[in-house]
């Protein structure tokens, strides 16, 4: 059976790029068969569309979870590109050969990684041991990419194929897909000629390994055809980026440097062998430039030359990119590679991003954020500068149509969503505390990122909302903790999605019955708080939350005494629940305050608990007016008796004084009680005591201090203003010195 | 000529004679103007491979690609600049590519504060100046100017021990490539070939700072310390070997076994570092560099121990005294990180290391 031409390449090949057009040229087939998946030929037409810029990848993905994808990266100079446009400006057919993505994606593996994985990584190993320190990469570089004379690439490429495969023959993982791949492709070949393409009209691109296989492979019969798993997939063709090229490619012989690889295809369409090379280095010389360091273009050709002479050592006459780099760091870089790292990164990686234009096979996802935009009228922000946008959720009641009243509120789901999903169109700026809670401001940014991440959604759903409550669900499920599901369900609120906001809800109830700290527990109230409190503004019924709510504030309640057995250092943390959780009830009739304030009169007066957090409980229940006058100054003289340690003492007293602090300043009794505790204590005690007392009041403001000062001076008969002018008056040198003396008090004795 | 054989250390082109015309015997590549082998060759001769049927030993162990930026460097006919922390074989690079390239190692200049700028270009013999006015046979020429004359490379030891004004002589020779003799009104251009090899000490740095312009005119390369702890046993060993046989120091000791190289491969790479080989542990380093040159000549001083007052082996105890003298540079900080070393590190290294770890704690 007659062969059609066949072309192996390397992937992602400039000199395979070139020698493919060449031979194109030559022949001039009327048919162009290309290695990549037979189902994806639609979007061969989209890859030739005057506004697609490379990099771009095709990508094919499962319909149903769990999702795979495979991902075939194209750069300007891969061969495969150059192949499809050839055939597109020269009027000439153009098919993929390889097994559906459909089987691709049905096959049984673990990792497809993306992209092919078609070269058996151990390979590649050993290559790298029999290249030594130039690794198989540079000695692909080096025999074949820089090749000028007529079929060196074919055969050099073909050799290599071959002997690849006798050494891994049957040895790698993937070896029995690959023979099922090349009796496909074989069967393509033979569909087309039975088509009536004659052997001599066809010239099929692919990998060089696949050569030998081709030759000798049958062409896939219909039974065998039928007997492969499919499994239904979608594809779409998505913007690329060379950095991901780089990290990412797939492809088992790697594409590391694709800037400097597409410095190789320009030399190669301008027929000068050394450009990539003068422009690698200048490139990094222009980088140390606008770093502000020297470089001189004497050092730039000092470079190329030493470049040639380091390829010359080792027989090639062009240099490769190692050659560059370590001319570069010697001649650029002055020995070190700190200094050229980032010009190196920018010539080799590079930030060039591929585009599509409006239109092309968007997957449903992107079809669904562009109605979006549209119907939002947020087109205008679809831009690569960025845009402030203030939301107002509010009703518009001076509109008539329901969608136009709550056009906002819709415009906040759905950059909500975004957000949710991690694409990066829309960066949410928090609003501070004080200001209003139906007020949202986003500020918005179109890049090609975004573009790619939201090609990535996909993957998660149909649909924008799909795909966030898709998320969301992902979130719930690997959250480890009640605080994470209460994120959740925070989030699943934003974006205005019930189904989501039940799925957290059910999860949190599971998770709420488990041990959780009080801190956890009371975060959580504080989130489900909010959502409660201001659900109704974004038109969503919050009643399922309220059973939730009550559920983790009665257990709160329970635990909070507990929970007030701790350090100083833990304390911080207990005054922040407290707070939360004395701000959630006040805010909810449904919660009843008698079990919170029970808690916290036994917080309060219980001794054996941390003593700033029953000061603290002390005052809450102050301001609540849980607490009466009389007996805060039973309690105040007994926390400050002087059987008490002072530190015991003075602790309480901070706790108490981090709440409502007027009122506490005005009422005279506390501060008699205070002085007469001070009465009390000896002089040893006294200074104790100060050191305690001196941290209780530091955070007080002068005015504060001030007019406790005139509470003390007005019980000790003193006028205001002469203690006004004792405390605000610069310490003397001798107190200073008492003071200074006070640093070295021994706690311990 | 005087008798080889009882001098103490001959030059590399002279002790690798044979392999220097063998690898010339050879030549398959086209050799650049001014040069006796092809860059092949040249690294041929240093990372060591063979020759027609003459084995070449490597002359430089690890780190190949630097050798090949050095070579390359050389054929374009730049100046090549060495640095690295004392004791990486700057100079032991410098003078084996003087040897394999010129055959003619030997025109040096050694760096030191006291260099002058006639040590750079030319001095006079001054009785004669006087006498008879300036000629060309009262000219004292320096090995740059010699250099230039004959089309070959001259190295520069040190160069950053020199005052600036000495390393701006070099620039313009370097920049311009010529000398020019005013009292004799002529310009000695440098035939092809010509170049210079500098060497530098990392530890040196900000002694005399080198200028922009004078680095500019240099590729620079970076010496490192060996990167494994097999690299460098194998650079120890076949130095030590060398040294033993090739440059007959009659040492009447056995070579170094093995196990004696690799502790003293370990303990120097685990001071110099400040961790241990398997990076589990921090130790204190000592103030010393304890280079691989530090390592080798270590070695050769216990085999002079070792033959001249014991029984030809070299024992723990040979070795416990040799390491106690390198390791320990500045008696009070030395001391005290050696001390720590060997409790924390060497006793508790097992049965193989006890018996050095009980000498060196015996002569603590």
């Amino acid at each position: 059976m007659e062969l059609p031409i066949l072309f192996g390449v390397r992937h992602l090949s400039p000199a395979g790029a070139w020698h493919l057009l060449r031979l194109l040229e030559e022949k001039r087939p009327r048919l162009v068969l290309v290695e990549g998946p037979c189902d994806l030929d639609p979007l061969l037409e989209d890859l030739v569309r005057p506004g697609t810029q490379t990099p771009v990848a095709m990508l094919a993905y499962t319909q149903e979870a769990p999702v795979r994808s495979i991902l075939y990266p194209l750069a300007v100079y891969s061969p495969e590109y150059q192949a499809i446009l050839w055939a597109h400006k020269n009027g000439a057919r153009c098919r993929f050969m390889d097994l559906p993505s459909e089987v691709f994606l049905a096959m049984d593996r673990r990792e497809r990684g993306e992209g092919e994985g078609e070269e058996d990584f151990d390979a590649y190993k050993e290559l790298d041991r029999l290249a030594g320190a130039d690794g198989h990469e540079m000695f692909w570089e080096r025999t074949l990419e820089h090749t000028t004379a007529s079929g060196a690439y074919l055969r050099g490429a073909a050799a290599f194929g071959r002997s690849l495969r006798e050494v891994t023959a049957g040895r790698e993982a993937d070896w029995p897909e690959n023979l099922v791949r090349e009796a496909h492709m074989r069967r393509v070949m033979e569909d087309a000629m039975a088509e009536g393409y004659a052997p001599e009209e066809i010239v099929a691109v692919t990998g060089a390994y696949h050569l030998e296989g081709l030759k000798n492979a049958a062409p896939m019969t219909d039974r065998e055809k039928k007997a492969l798993p499919r499994k239904a997939a979608g594809f779409t063709l998505m913007p690329y980026s060379y950095y991901r090229l780089s990290s990412r490619s797939g492809y088992g012989a790697g594409n590391k440097a694709p800037a400097y690889y597409g410095l190789i295809w320009e030399g190669f369409l301008r027929g000068e062998p050394d450009y990539a090379a003068r422009s690698y280095l200048s490139g990094i010389a222009r980088s140390l430039r606008e770093e502000g360091s020297p470089a001189s273009s004497a050092s730039v050709i000092e470079g190329v030359r030493l470049a040639g002479e380091l390829a010359r050592l080792r027989g090639s006459s062009v240099p490769v990119l190692r050659d560059l780099r370590d001319a570069a760091l010697t001649c650029l870089g002055e020995g070190s590679f700190s200094a050229i790292s980032r010009g190196t990164a920018r010539a080799e990686i590079g930030s060039r991003i591929g585009a599509l234009p409006e239109g092309v096979s968007r997957t449903s996802i992107q079809e669904d954020f562009y109605r979006q935009l549209k119907t939002l009228k947020l087109e205008k922000y679809r831009d690569m500068a960025a845009q402030d946008l203030a939301l107002d959720l509010r009703e518009n009641r001076s509109v008539k149509s329901r969608e136009a009243a709550f056009l906002d509120l819709n415009r906040s789901f759905f950059l909500h969503r975004l957000r949710v999903l991690g694409v990066s169109f829309a960066a949410w700026q928090p609003v501070q505390q004080d200001s209003a809670t139906w007020a949202e401001r986003w500020v918005l940014r179109w890049s090609p990122e975004a573009e790619m991440e939201l090609v990535e959604s996909a993957l998660k759903g149909d649909t924008i909302p799909q795909a966030a409550s898709f998320r969301m669900k992902e979130r719930v499920e690997a959250a480890d903790g009640v605080a994470g599901v209460a994120g959740v369900l925070e989030d699943a609120f934003a974006c205005g999605m019930p189904e989501a906001v039940r799925y957290a809800t059910g999860a949190l109830q599971g998770m709420a019955v488990d041990a959780a700290s009080l801190e956890e527990l009371a975060a959580t109230a504080q989130r489900l708080s909010h959502v409660v409190q201001y659900g109704g503004l974004r038109l969503l019924d919050p009643a399922p939350l309220i059973p939730i709510l009550q559920q983790i504030y009665l257990r709160c309640c329970l635990i909070l005494s507990a929970a007030c057995t701790c350090d100083d250092s833990a304390a911080g943390g207990v005054i922040q629940a407290m707070e939360r959780l004395n701000a959630a009830q006040l805010a909810h009739d449904f919660l009843d305050p008698a079990p919170w304030l029970s808690a916290l009169s036994d917080v309060a007066r219980w001794d054996h608990l941390n003593t700033r957090l029953s000061g603290f409980a002390a005052a809450i229940l102050l301001e609540r007016g849980a607490m009466e006058p009389e007996e805060l100054s039973r309690e105040v003289s007994r926390r400050l008796s002087r059987g008490t340690p002072a530190e015991l003492g003075a602790g309480w007293f901070q706790g108490l004084s981090m709440r409502n602090r007027y009122a506490l300043i005005a009422r005279l009794s506390l501060w008699q009680s205070l002085s007469d505790y001070l009465d009390t204590l000896d002089e040893e005690e006294f200074k104790r005591a100060l050191v305690f007392l001196r941290r209780a009041f530091a955070d007080f403001s002068a005015k504060e201090k001030d007019s406790i000062g005139e509470n003390l001076g007005e019980l000790w008969g003193l006028n205001g203003q002469q203690v006004s002018e004792a405390v605000n008056a610069p310490l003397a040198q001798e107190a200073q010195e008492m003071l200074e003396g006070l640093e070295d008090f021994d706690f311990d004795l | 000529m005087a008798d080889k054989t009882n001098l103490q250390r001959l030059p590399a082109e002279e002790l690798f004679q044979n392999e220097l015309n063998a690898l010339m015997a050879a030549e398959k590549y086209p050799v650049p103007a001014g040069w006796r082998m092809s860059p092949r060759s040249v690294l041929t001769y240093i990372c060591g491979g063979r020759a027609g049927d003459t084995p070449i030993t490597p002359k430089y162990i690890g780190h190949q690609r630097l050798v090949e930026i050095a070579i390359a460097t050389l054929v374009t006919d730049r100046a090549l600049l060495l640095i690295g922390e004392p004791g990486t074989a700057k100079s032991w690079l410098s003078e084996h590519l003087c040897a394999a390239i010129n055959g003619d190692s030997t025109r040096v200049i050694q760096g030191t504060a006291g260099t002058t700028e006639e040590q750079i270009r030319y001095s006079w013999n001054y009785a004669m100046l006087i006498a008879q006015g300036p000629s060309p046979a009262a000219m004292l020429k320096s090995p740059v100017y010699r250099a230039m004359e004959e089309g070959a490379i001259a190295r520069v030891e040190e160069i950053s021990r020199c005052a600036s004004e000495v390393q701006d002589a070099l620039i313009s020779i370097l920049s311009e490539k010529r000398i020019s003799v005013p009292e004799l009104s002529v310009e000695v251009p440098a035939k092809k070939g010509f170049s210079v090899i500098a060497t530098a000490n990392t530890r040196d740095k900000g002694v005399n700072e080198m200028s922009a312009a004078l680095r500019r005119r240099f590729n620079i390369v970076v010496l490192p310390s060996p990167e494994s702890l097999e690299e460098e046993m194998e650079i120890v060993r076949s130095r030590v070997e060398q040294l033993s046989a090739g440059l007959g120091l009659d040492l009447s000791a056995q070579l170094p076994a093995g196990d004696v190289v690799e502790k003293v491969c370990t303990i120097f790479r685990e001071l110099r570092s400040g961790q241990t080989l398997d990076g589990a542990q921090k130790l204190k380093g000592t103030s010393g560099v304890l280079s691989t040159a530090e390592a080798i000549s270590l070695l050769a001083n216990s085999m002079a121990l070792a033959g001249s007052f014991g029984g030809g082996t070299i024992t723990d105890r040979d070795l416990a005294a040799a390491l106690q003298g390198a390791v320990i540079k500045d008696e009070d900080k030395d001391g005290v990180a050696w001390k720590e070393y060997l409790q924390n590190i060497m006793k508790k290294r097992g049965s193989r290391w006890l018996g050095l770890y009980k000498e060196c704690a015996e002569l603590l």
